[in-house]
């Protein structure tokens, strides 16, 4: 990546280790709230049920069409505060 | 002798207990969805049948909903490649 500064291996590392275990995670909380939103808890069959398929196909790519969002707009509310910290005097 | 962890040993550690994490919400999920009848302490057939579809079924889901994540990692790679790509030219 040019322009940016220069990362240690190290750090590197951590960082990616932490990218894993975020992405990680948040499949997990996606496969569980799928789960929930799309598979009604009576257990007559073992198979996926059509709508139950379609269900899952659209909970994936809405959950991570949001995770984006919440991402995105996270990312620009904490950048407006943290230029708002700037421009305010130290406190004390 | 000291036997010092090595990368592979970590991973294997990692998806053992990524493995035994999702055996105890699958066992919790389908115990709450499918055992109801406390007045005996042995599993209902009704019971036994449901909690091994629930099982089989959480795995059917677990494996479209990993192939829909893979197609979907896919395609922003793929954009990411060639949103880089356009910044180069």
């Amino acid at each position: 990546m040019a322009g940016q500064p220069v990362i240690d291996e190290d750090k590197m590392k951590l960082v990616q280790e932490l990218e894993i275990e975020m992405m990680s995670d948040m499949y997990n909380r996606m496969t569980q709230a799928c789960h929930k939103k799309c598979i009604a808890p009576k257990y007559a069959e073992n198979e996926l049920g059509k709508g139950e398929a379609v269900c899952i196909d659209r909970c994936v790519a809405k959950y991570l069409d949001v995770h984006e969002r919440v991402g995105k707009k996270l990312t620009q509310i904490s950048m407006q505060e943290e230029n708002f910290m700037k421009g305010q005097p130290k406190p004390g | 002798m000291q036997v010092l962890p090595t990368d592979v040993d970590k991973e294997q550690v990692q998806s053992f207990k990524e493995f035994l994490t999702s055996y105890n919400k699958l066992s919790e999920t389908c115990f709450v969805d499918c055992i109801f009848d406390f007045t005996t302490r042995e599993v209902k057939k009704k019971e036994d049948k449901c909690a091994m579809n629930c099982m089989e079924k959480f795995l059917k889901m677990n494996q479209r909903i990993s192939q829909r994540f893979q197609e979907f990692q896919m395609i922003a790679n793929e954009n990411a490649l060639a949103a880089a790509k356009k910044l180069q030219q």
